[in-house]
This record gives C-alpha cells, structure tokens and sequence, in this order.
C-alpha cells in the first residue's frame, strides 16, 4: 500500500544554506510519526516543502501516492493536508467562531456537511465557549495554540503536518491537544507528522521518530531507539533520556 | 447556496435597518428643497462608492486607488454608446457594468502579487492612464469639452433620481452585506486578516481577490453608468484624484472595514464639501483641517461610535 505521506530526495537552498539535504521519509496511513532535532536542523523547511509554502530545489513530495510537485499551498490543503504554523497564525480580527467556520467553509465539501454543528461541537470540545464571540488577536498564547490546533480539525483531514504544537503552552491545553490529535487519528485513521521537542509527549503519541540533522534524516527508530545513539545525544539531547 | 451555510443573523439585521433606513428617507422630499435633493442624491452615488471601495480595501486589505476610474468606465461605457450610437440608457448602463467589471478582472490579476503600497501606486498609475485617454481621445470622448448623456428622465427634476439612487444603494448594500456574509465574505477577511494561514486552510485567495476586485469595479461601474444619465455631462474630471480621495475620506471617517462606516461617512462628508465649495481653492484645505480633528477623536471612525447603539437594540429585541 502507498505510504500516506512520503518525500523523496527533497533539496532546499536558501542562500549559501542547504536547508535540507536529500530528505526522504515515508509516514504510513494512521502513523503518528515525531520529527526531532536541534533548532536550524530543517524540520520547519522540510513542514514548508511538504505543504507547499515553498517549491523544492529537487525531490517531490507524494500525499497518498499522488505527485504534490506544481501544486499551491491551497490546493494541496485541500487535498487532505493540513498544517498548523510553529508560530501560531489564526485570522486576528475574526472571532473565535468565525475562525472555525472559516477552516470549515475552506475544506467544506470535503467532509460533513453541517458547518453551525461542526463549529459549535469544536467549540465545546475546546472548551472555549466563553470566548467564542472573541477576536481571536485578544486570547492567550495557549488558547490561540489550540483554535489554531480546533480549526485543523473541523473538517477532518487525511493528514496532518504540526510544526511544534506544544511549544510554550500549559500541560492542560497540551493534554486538550494530544487528546484531538488521538481522536482524529483513532476514529478517521489520520496520519500525523509531529514536530516537538516534548520527549514525553513524543513518547506518548509516536511509535517512530524521525531526527534531523544539519539538513537530513540523520536517524530513525522508535524514540527509545534513536535517544540511545551517541550522535542524536551528542547534537540534540545533550543526555540520555531517562 | 449549499446546504451547509446559513447566513449569520447579522445579515437579517442589517437588510431590516437598511429598509428602514430607505423608509426615513423617502420622507426626506417633503421637507428638502432641491439643492439639498441633489446632495443628497449625490451622497447616495457616493455611498455606493465608498461602501464598495471598502469591500475591496476594508474587507479584503487590497487597497486600490482607482475605484473613482472605475465608476468613470461605467459612465463613459454608457454615455458613449449614446451619444455616438444611440443606444438607450437600458442597454448602455448594464454595458457600462460589464466593462467596468472587465477592467477590473483585469487589473485585479495585474496587481494580484503587489502588496500595500504597490498595488496602491499601481492602481493609481491605472487611473491615469484612464484620465490621461479621456482626456488625449477628445474625437472620441469628447475629452475636456464634457460629454453629455441623455438625462434618464425626460426633465430635470430631481425627485425620481432621488429616489433611483435611494434604491440603487439601498439594492446595493443589501447585495453587499449579503456577500459579505457569505462564504466568500469569510474568505475576503481571512484573506486581509493573513494570506498565507488562509491559503494554508485551502482557500484559493487568487481567485477571492480577483472576484472581489471585479465585483467592487462593477459595482462602481454602476454608480458611475447611472450618475452618468444624473448629471447629464460627463468630464475627465470624474477621474481626478481628489475625486478617489473623497471615497478614502468618507470611508476612514465612517469606518474603515466595517459594514456601517461608508454609509454614514459618505453624506456627511459631501454634505461638508459641497458646503466648503464656496471657499474655492480653499475647500481641501479646510477639509483637510477637518480630516485631521475627526481622526484625532475618533481612530476607528464614525461606526465605533454606533456600534454599542446596534447591539443594544438587537439584544433587547432578539431577532
């Protein structure tokens, strides 16, 4: 069977930086797969190419064994990948609300078909009732970190590529997070490429990590796995993990 | 309209305020002579320009500088074909809001990558273009000397086109809020709100921002065909800066981005201008002075001030 998501000798260079180096990876339908490694190893370059924010220099991208080469970043959103930024990016003036509906009416017909409902169930679902009629710009770091993770799963998506979900965010609203991330993945069967730092949480969700180093796939194994090897503890972890 | 949108209640809201609206001022002639008539008349031309330049740079953050040229296409489209042709009013005002639309689907692609100020100079620059043809083409528009329009009414009284551009506005901002709260209404906000998360999401913001460029120019083309067969003599002048800038005074003062701000920005603004005519050379300076003290007071415009007004009277009559 196809991989759900796989690159294939993906090469980016901006400037005299060679962001990423012949990066090949395959995720299969329903995996959670983590992607570690130090800051400035190309984790977000490689979530830019594979969603299309940019075009690589050489190598493709393949979502369900279909070729993303030549395709815009809208195109392939709506093809059932979808994103969530490191630095996280809601629609500022719009309120809690209207940014669901929004992520709703984007990729509408390509699940259910009751937008009030789904904007509503997510709303509850988040927790963030009070708040629905509020501008998005007036949250918290935390709150706008989960409507960002919310609108993602409005319209479920085949697949999801998330750049740092947990960063700088409490443990309740991380848990709110891994528990989405669970239920989408349980009952839609969706495949997941996690970029964190969280070893915990990585450890919880994935049963295969990727590391990246200086530009490529410098391991990869179960967490376990790849923390022992002396070079991911050498240029990442800094220690074994406990 | 599939299944799984519903308009927001907003949208029964304002077309309910926007009849009544039309209600109140349909009584207006009773009292008004005819020079306050015709500002008027002209202030209801003005709110359809101003409340669909704001679609444009309000709601979806293109700000373009030559809407004033777009309503000038509508008008001269119109007039041309009847003074050189013959054709009636009926056929040349629709004609004037297909090209004006035309025009703008194509200045919409031309400026589709330009940001802020880019797309502001380069949609004046269009503008120019557009005054600077009027003006060289004379055996052909008639340039300086004025071309005139049959009059859409047999005689110059100005109660029916009150009333013609009482409704056209009124039709036209009914239009409006409902686009506005249409899928493609979300999709115009998210777009100024972040280009990049929107298309993230899967919207094809190329083809909003096209649609909504050619959609506000035919719009002005509109305007601009019926103010043609109102003021009966058509000039470059219809194209001359100040003209663009009265369309970002009335908006930035009523209300940048909102739905209320260019309807109630538009009158009195031309209400003041029309008033400061008498000073000459003087009026934009005056205006300006003006411009400035109400910026001063009110950032968010003349709607802020209204906002709290609106949601008091729908929470104590749900409807």
């Amino acid at each position: 069977m196809e991989p759900a998501l796989e690159t294939i000798g993906l090469f980016k260079r901006f400037g005299g930086l060679l962001a990423t180096n012949d990066v090949s990876l395959s995720v299969e339908r329903g995996e959670i797969r983590g992607l570690i490694g130090p800051n400035g190893a190309g984790k977000t370059t490689l979530v830019n190419l594979v969603t299309g924010v940019h075009a690589p220099d050489a190598g493709e991208v393949k979502l369900g064994g279909q070729s993303l080469r030549g395709r815009g970043m809208h195109e392939i959103a709506r093809l059932g990948l979808v994103r969530s930024f490191q630095v996280t990016r809601l629609f500022g003036n719009m309120t809690v609300r209207e940014n669901l509906m929004t992520s709703f009416l984007a990729r509408r017909d390509k699940g259910e078909s009751d937008g009030a409902g789904q904007t509503e169930g997510m709303i509850a679902l988040t927790k963030l009732g009070p708040l629905a009629d509020t501008q998005a710009k007036k949250l918290s770091g935390g709150q706008r970190a989960l409507l960002q993770m919310a609108c993602g799963f409005v319209v479920p998506a085949n697949c999801y590529v998330l750049d740092e979900p947990f960063a700088g965010i409490n443990p309740v609203i991380k848990d709110a997070i891994i528990d989405m991330i669970l239920d989408v993945n349980r009952r839609h069967r969706a495949t997941f490429l996690v970029v964190s730092h969280e070893m915990a949480i990585i450890r919880r969700l994935c049963q295969q990590v990727t590391v990246m180093m200086e530009g490529r796939v410098a391991a990869q194994g179960t967490l376990d796995e790849v923390a022992r090897l002396p070079e991911v503890i050498a240029g990442y972890l800094g220690k074994a993990l406990e | 309209m599939s299944a799984s949108f519903a308009f927001p209640p907003s949208f029964r809201r304002s077309v309910i305020a926007i009849v009544a609206t039309v209600v109140v001022f349909a009584f207006v002639p009773l009292m008004a002579g005819s020079f306050a008539l015709h500002v008027l008349t002209i202030s209801f031309y003005f709110v359809i320009l101003a409340s669909s330049w704001n679609l444009l740079a309000g709601y979806t953050g293109q700000f373009s500088l030559a809407h004033h040229a777009f309503a000038a296409i509508g008008a001269y489209t119109s007039g041309l074909l009847g003074y050189h042709y013959g054709i009636p009013a009926w056929i040349g005002i629709p004609a004037g809001v297909v090209m004006a639309g035309l025009f703008g689907l194509i200045l919409g692609r031309l400026v589709l990558r330009m940001r802020a100020i880019y797309l502001a100079i380069a949609t004046w620059a269009f503008a120019e273009t557009v005054h600077i043809y009027l003006t060289a083409d004379y055996q052909f528009t008639r340039g300086e000397l004025g071309l005139s329009v049959k009059p859409l009414y047999g005689n110059v009284n100005p109660l029916p086109y009150y009333f013609t551009f009482l409704a056209l506005a009124a039709l036209v901002l009914i239009g409006l809020r409902a686009l506005i709260d249409s899928p493609l209404g979300y999709f115009m906000r998210a777009i100024k709100d972040d280009e990049l998360r929107a298309k993230s999401l899967g919207i094809d913001t190329t083809r909003v921002k096209i649609a909504v460029f050619s959609i506000s120019s035919a719009i002005a083309g509109l305007a601009g065909a019926f103010y043609g067969h109102f003021i009966v003599l058509l000039s470059p002048q219809m194209i001359d800066f100040s003209e663009m800038a009265k369309i970002v005074i009335m908006v930035v003062i009523g209300g940048f981005g909102t739905f209320l701000g260019p309807v109630i920005g538009a009158a009195p603004v031309q209400m003041v201008m029309t008033y400061l005519q008498k000073y000459g050379e003087w009026n934009l300076a005056i205006f300006a002075l003006v411009v400035i003290v109400l910026m001063r007071f009110s950032m968010e415009g003349l709607a802020s001030l209204f906002a709290p007004v609106w949601r008091r009277i729908w929470t104590r009559h749900a409807i």
